[in-house]
């Protein structure tokens, strides 16, 4: 026991350079950690973003693309699908409820989701919850929209505030509907998933405020005032995506078939589970790769230890013969300078630690706002400590280079060692 | 075997490897109980190897060394340094300390690895850290530098805290390499007069190696390791 | 220079374990599990199955073939869209055998995964054959099984090929509306509660 205490205050007295290879360490712990930290509650928050729901129906474009726009609000659509398409598909007799879904405005940098109340009443996430409104009820004017959480908190709104919404995705410097505000009418529970920064406004809505715009631009000298939009036809004629629950979710192939055969229209419909899991091939990779990277950065930081404490070691000979004179054996002396090493690697540990805290706490509100990605402030998960354990692990088998070079080194000195 | 005797040495012959020529030679060497013994010699001639082999650090090839009532060849290497830490005090001629402890904390090492040394230090003073502060009085060193990291104290401090070091606990046998020979001369014959009067009021025996004959006055014997060592006479004959 | 070596080999090491590349698919399209030699193991509590005993006897969605001489059509002929199309519509709307209540049996199959809590598996759909949402013709209602694990299940993906072991029910809801009666549509199909779930190993 009294080889921690001497090892410890060894190290203390070369603090500064044992303090150089504690902060390598520390960081690579941090990175470590930081990515598998991340990329577990990535995959945890996607899916968790939409649950009880059998296809995603979009455009031909490509199952996880369609996916990333149509849940995640992430890139954009190619192409919509038409207004009959869809009511087909609605009308299947195997579909028990869809929902139709239209993006392309923003406001303020989130986006903007026309739908009917259908998404209120069947949209579920995580495991089967339903949507919940902290304030307020879906909309039913023409002009009304229900916020999600992350919006009303970040910009501030309440109910009965008024908004504007702008045409595109984007920050600033969009074109905006400025003649058509919106009303908020409703605030929706914090979920976790992206619908807590998405503004949600009703079909027809999306339709009135693009009446007097053409080409994605409003036509000059032609403005109709909100008054009078009823007297227009405000079905939608396209959508951007569809979210279709059937009957049977053994059925889901058959459907699945059906919708990709559809002759009017090149329609693609993807299980959202399925789809996910080719997003993970896609992205696994590269998680590999930077699980990789990082693992030799916390080896190159455990080397480094090794090569300073091995550097060291010519210094201390006297010090091991004064110890040895007073009676340690040789293997106590490699109990030294192994323990060493330990106590390095094992706080470079705890600092790390410490410090993915911090950045966790940093970032989560970024995450959340920029990604609708829920990044948790936990203590350390069982995958996490088995990683701390290993980088112990690897930390004690370096350390016993330098453990054994002393002990030989103490054995050739004796007590007299020729310097 | 006689109770008075404390270290003796017979036919005891050691080689670095096998091919080697002996590097020490000895037929028979002796030291009594309390005996002050100075060791004189050039460098070279195997002092180093001797202390370790007194020390239990080295093994010989051959011959006995019998220390106290136990006889080292036939002891392990763990038995050999746990026989090291209980009876017998080391002096180095510089380097003595562990750099990074205080003065009182160097003086108590022996004591963590000695259950032996720590009893009989507790029975001298009641507690181990009272008969390190002790030890240092007597050795003529301020109170005011017990706490003093070791490396922060100057030469001739550092060499009487290791004195205090090798006595604490009463070992039976002290073994000085050279330790005046870092200090200036006036402080040479200081250092001795202490560490003299500390062993014999231990009851400890004290090998005293040393270059500077001059010193060898205040001993009870004057050995020369060209005589004693046969290896060295070889050598330095041919 | 041998301990720079060493380090170097450590680090390339450590690296080498963590980007092990994922385990290539083993399974093509179509490719369906083999059953496990001998049939019941009553010692077990459970039966194991194939697939085949989901479809009940004298079912036989090719009957509108059977009387008909291909050779005799000529091409493009109506009559063998028509047999095509009516077998199709069997399938789709394939019957359960209701004789599987309860019982409980060990089935191997692929995973089509539903429903996620985190990133565990709370339920999923069990297919015979390797593919079976992606090229080839979906398999008909008598063959997929809606599976609910007891635990939710970790590192579970798509086409996973795994033995899935605890009761099962055949579940035949009476059609909700008229006009699904019409259409025929019942919401018929299997159900299974996961005791447990194995992953397939080829013996």
């Amino acid at each position: 026991m009294q080889w921690l205490a001497l090892a410890a205050r060894s190290a203390w007295n070369r603090r500064l350079t044992l303090g150089l290879t504690l902060a390598a360490v520390a960081l690579s712990v941090t990175l470590l950690l930081g990515i598998e930290r991340v990329r577990r509650d990535a995959r945890a928050s996607f899916a968790n973003s939409i649950s009880g729901t059998d296809l995603v129906v979009g455009a031909r474009t490509g199952p996880v693309q369609l996916v990333l726009y149509a849940v995640f609000r992430i890139g954009a659509a190619t192409n919509n699908i038409r207004w009959d398409a869809f009511r087909a598909i609605a009308d299947d007799p195997a579909v028990a409820w869809s929902i139709p879904l239209s993006l392309g405005d923003s406001h303020r940098g989130f986006p903007v989701l026309g739908t009917t109340p259908a998404y209120f009443e069947h949209f579920r996430y995580g495991d089967r919850r339903a949507l919940e409104f902290s304030a307020g009820a879906p909309f039913h004017g023409l002009f009304d929209a229900v916020l999600g959480a992350e919006v009303a908190d970040r910009l501030g709104y309440r109910r009965g505030d008024r908004i504007i919404l702008s045409h595109g995705i984007g920050g600033a410097g969009l074109p905006e509907h400025a003649d058509k505000p919106f009303t908020v009418v409703g605030i929706l529970a914090p979920t976790g998933t992206p619908v807590d920064r998405t503004v949600h406004v009703s079909l027809e809505a999306i339709t009135a405020i693009h009446l007097d715009w053409q080409g994605g631009a409003p036509v000059p000298g032609f403005s109709i005032p909100p008054q009078y939009v009823r007297k227009f036809d405000l079905s939608p004629k396209e959508i951007t995506a569809a979210l279709v629950g059937l009957k049977s979710r053994a059925a889901v192939f058959r459907m699945q078939r059906r919708i990709d055969d559809y002759a009017g229209e090149p329609l693609l419909a993807v299980l959202p589970g399925v789809a996910l899991d080719q997003l993970w091939e896609v992205v696994g990779t590269v998680e590999r790769t930077l699980l990789a990277v990082s693992a030799m950065v916390v080896a190159v930081g455990l080397a480094g230890l090794v090569a300073v404490i091995l550097a060291g070691l010519n210094e201390r000979r006297r010090e091991l013969a004064i110890l040895r004179s007073v009676g340690a054996r040789p293997g106590d002396i490699f109990l030294l300078l192994t323990v060493d090493g330990l106590i390095v690697t094992v706080l470079g540990c705890a600092v790390g630690v410490l410090m993915l805290a911090a950045l966790t706490a940093a970032v989560r509100p970024f995450a959340q706002s920029h990604y609708g990605l829920g990044i948790h402030l936990q203590l350390l998960s069982l995958p996490e400590l088995r990683l701390l354990g290993a980088v112990v692990l690897v930390g004690l088998v370096a350390s016993l280079v330098p453990g054994y070079r002393a002990y030989r080194l103490s054995l050739a000195d004796g007590l007299t060692p020729r310097l | 075997m006689s109770a008075a005797r404390v270290v003796a040495l017979r036919d005891l012959i050691f080689r670095w490897t096998p091919r080697d020529e002996p590097c020490v030679d000895i037929t028979h060497l002796e030291i009594g109980a309390g005996e002050r013994v100075f060791l004189h010699g050039p460098s070279g001639s195997g002092k180093s190897t001797l202390l370790g082999l007194l020390g239990g650090v080295l093994a010989p090839e051959r011959g006995s060394i019998r220390f106290l009532d136990a006889e080292l060849t036939q002891l392990g290497a763990r038995a050999r340094d746990r026989f090291r830490a209980d009876h017998v005090g080391f002096i180095f001629q510089q380097f003595n300390l562990i750099p990074y402890l205080s003065a009182i904390e160097n003086v108590l090492l022996p004591c963590r690895f000695s259950t032996r040394r720590g009893r009989r230090a507790a029975v001298r003073s009641r507690t181990w850290l009272g008969e390190a502060a002790r030890l240092l009085r007597q050795l003529d060193l301020e109170p005011g530098l017990d706490r003093r990291p070791a490396m922060r104290l100057s030469v001739g401090q550092q060499q009487r805290v290791a004195a205090a070091r090798a006595l604490i606990g009463q070992p039976e046998f002290v073994i000085a390499d050279e330790p005046t020979s870092a200090l200036d001369a006036e402080r040479q014959q200081a250092f001795l007069a202490l560490l003299l009067r500390e062993c014999s009021d231990a009851g400890a025996a004290l090998l005293f190696v040393s270059h500077d004959r001059r010193l060898a006055g205040a001993f009870d014997r004057e050995l020369a390791m060209p005589s004693l060592n046969r290896a060295d006479a070889a050598r330095e004959a041919a | 220079m041998r301990l720079s070596t060493l380090l170097i080999a450590l680090a390339l090491a450590v690296a080498g374990v963590a980007a092990l590349p994922a385990e290539p698919p083993k399974h093509r399209v179509g490719d369906r599990l083999k059953q496990s030699n001998g049939g019941a193991k009553s010692g077990h509590n459970y039966q194991e199955i194939g697939w085949n005993a989901l479809i009940p006897t004298g079912w036989d969605p090719a009957a509108p073939f059977r009387n008909m001489n291909l050779g005799a059509l000529s091409d493009a002929d109506v009559r063998a869209n028509n047999a095509l199309e009516l077998m199709r519509k069997a399938w789709d709307e394939a019957p359960v055998e209701a004789g599987w209540n309860g019982q409980r049996v060990r089935i191997p199959g692929f995973v089509v995964p539903l429903e996620r809590r985190d990133e565990r598996v709370t339920e999923f759909l069990l297919v015979p054959y390797f593919g079976a949402c992606i090229h080839v013709p979906p398999p008909p209602a008598n063959q997929i099984i809606d599976v609910f694990p007891n635990e939710p299940v970790p590192n579970m993906r798509t086409m996973d090929a795994v033995w899935v072991i605890g009761p099962i029910e055949a579940r035949r809801s009476e059609p909700k509306t008229s006009s699904d009666r019409r259409m025929g549509m019942g919401t018929a199909g299997y159900r299974m509660k996961a005791e447990l779930i194995e992953p397939y190993k080829d013996r």
